[in-house]
């Protein structure tokens, strides 16, 4: 059964159509990235799954039932972009309150959770850096270990230490079968722990892939430096090089999809070192961003 | 009720501060008695010269001296610093009961937790009623502990000083709930006290004009102003719709409020 099934989901204010035509599927017990550029209407969707939005038109099921139904929020985890909650409230407070309308924290879990992301639970909401509220909002979405997760912009206000225990957190959780929903408006931080993608644009889903497939779809830099001065056009026609480029003895190449033709063709070349580039797989998604993503 | 008593207690210290508040205003009132009383017939002598509508305001009434404890505590306390400072007070926490907690982006991560809109919206109405009978029973209390030391308490009725106090609730409470349903119904706090407020204030010009023209009658009967202010109800006893009303009209705010909440799409 899918964690998230949505149909024709759409969602208009007013003249805005911040959500159109929504059909995506997460399945139970995956890491989905959900991907788009400030506005693209990620955290609208979030807020149509949990019944904070009505939608237009179209359909949302979370967990097999309604986002209404508290019997099913009481399964949810929910991290907003920013969590805003009484400044007078310490952290044990809030866990405490949010504990009792969820029918019970499991303690110990709750005191592991502040001490991996290292809260103070006595201290005030208003008292609280940027980064602490983000750790408050991380652990009161995962206090009551939901089995479903949405995670609004997790990673932001995050340092790197604190981006390393969310991501081993992530995969403890999908461990014991639970199913994260995680937008982000940058790629990498999602890459790492997302299997799939779901690229939006101006309130549509214009792409659903795997890292990997994305990864396949990136181009791959490629540096060929010769014993003797290279020639120009000694690569044209090769099957997937898009550039080529010719500087003394050094050639560079701009290959998308297989490496299988490029690799033949260099071996009629006498290379003295090969110098490869990460496939730049925010350069895809930057693509997707920019409306060119559709030409593919 | 987990919703409604975790409220209470946010609001806790404020209604502390209102209680001090309410038993200054008490205090302050019923010491300047003794004073006031020594004036005798000069001062009700130099009342019956003002305007019919001054008198009015005050809540001024010809067969009770203003110099009387009933009439002077009416005039005084029940007139309008005891209901206004109820007002403030209810108008405050209704309008923060879902308007203020809307606009402040704290109702989302409330709502994803397994409870209701309704749930939420009712307990956090209950909670704003509750504050506010704390805050009554304070002026309560007050009224009839501070007013005896200073003999303001004769030809007083007990019933009749709670039952004051009551209507003074039940006053409050019908502008707190207009806050409340605004604030359910917009998501905001600012048209929810400012719609409490109108009503408040064209209530009270409507009751205070009434001796002067008889074009406002029609609405009279649908003042919570003219159901409370009537009567000196130190003397008279507590008028039945000066209860009922504020609380029939608070149900169906109550209602409408909550019904909206549940249909809208939050801010």
């Amino acid at each position: 059964m899918a964690a998230i099934r949505t149909e024709n989901l759409t969602k208009n204010f007013r003249q805005i159509r911040a959500v159109q035509g929504l059909d995506l599927t997460v399945d139970t017990g995956e890491v989905f990235g959900y991907l788009g550029p400030n506005g693209a209407g990620k955290t609208t969707t979030i807020r149509l799954l949990l019944d904070f939005l009505r939608p237009t038109a179209g359909t949302a099921t979370v967990l097999g039932g309604a986002p209404a139904d508290p019997a099913v929020r009481r399964r949810i985890g929910f991290l907003p972009a920013d969590l805003s909650v009484d400044p007078r409230y310490t952290t044990r407070d809030l866990l405490d309150f949010y504990g009792a309308l969820r029918g019970g924290h499991d303690p110990a879990w709750v005191d592991a959770l502040l001490q991996r992301f290292d809260l103070d639970p006595n201290r005030r909401f208003g008292e609280l850096s940027t980064g602490n509220r983000r750790k408050l909002g991380l652990i009161q979405a995962f206090a009551h270990r939901p089995e479903l997760l949405l995670l609004d912009e997790p990673t932001s206000g995050l340092d790197p230490l604190l981006q390393a225990e969310f991501a081993r957190l992530i995969r403890e959780m999908t461990s014991f079968g639970a199913t994260i929903f995680l937008s982000s408006h940058v790629l990498p931080e999602v890459e790492e722990l997302a299997g799939r993608v779901g690229i939006l644009r101006q309130g549509e889903l214009i792409k659903v892939a795997t890292v990997e497939d994305l990864r396949a779809e990136a181009r791959a830099r490629l540096e060929l430096r010769l014993a003797e001065p290279a020639l120009e056009g000694v690569f044209d026609g090769v099957p997937g090089v898009v550039e080529a480029r010719t500087e003394g003895s050094t050639i560079h190449l701009v290959v998308e999809g297989s490496m299988d033709p490029v690799i033949k063709r260099a071996a009629t070349l006498p290379v003295v070192r090969l110098i490869t580039h990460e496939a730049d797989l925010e350069e895809v998604f930057l693509s997707y961003y920019a409306g060119d993503g559709n030409a593919r | 009720m987990i919703v409604a008593t975790r409220l209470i207690r946010d609001r806790l210290r404020g209604l502390l501060w209102w209680s001090v508040g309410m038993i200054g205003l008490v205090l302050l009132t019923v010491a300047f008695y003794p004073a006031v009383k020594d004036q005798g017939q000069a001062l009700n002598d130099l009342l019956n010269t003002l305007p019919d509508a001054f008198k009015s305001a005050i809540g001024y009434d010809a067969r009770i001296p203003l110099t009387s404890p009933p009439g002077y505590l009416n005039a005084r306390l029940f007139a309008i610093l005891a209901p206004v400072l109820a007002l403030i007070f209810a108008i405050g926490v209704g309008a923060q009961a879902i308007g203020g907690l809307e606009e402040a982006d704290r109702m989302e991560p409330l709502l994803a937790n397994p409870i209701t809109r309704k749930r939420l919206a009712v307990e956090r109405y209950a909670a704003t009623v509750a504050l506010l009978v704390g805050l009554i029973a304070v002026l309560a209390a007050a009224s009839v502990v501070l007013s005896a030391p200073f003999g303001a308490l004769e030809g007083v009725s007990i019933a009749g000083l709670v039952g004051a106090c009551a209507a003074v609730g039940c006053l409050a409470m019908f502008h707190g709930s207009i806050a409340f349903a605004v604030g359910a119904a917009t998501g905001r706090r600012g048209p929810a006290i400012g719609a409490a407020t109108v009503v408040a204030v064209a209530g009270y010009l409507i009751q205070s004009l009434q001796p002067l023209t008889d074009l406002l009658d029609p609405f009279r009967f649908v003042n919570p102003w003219h159901w409370y202010l009537q009567r000196n109800m130190l003397v008279d006893g507590v008028p039945p719709e000066a209860v009922l009303g504020p609380l029939g009209v608070s149900a169906v705010l109550l209602a409408v409020g909550v019904a909206i909440f549940r249909r809208r799409d939050l801010r």
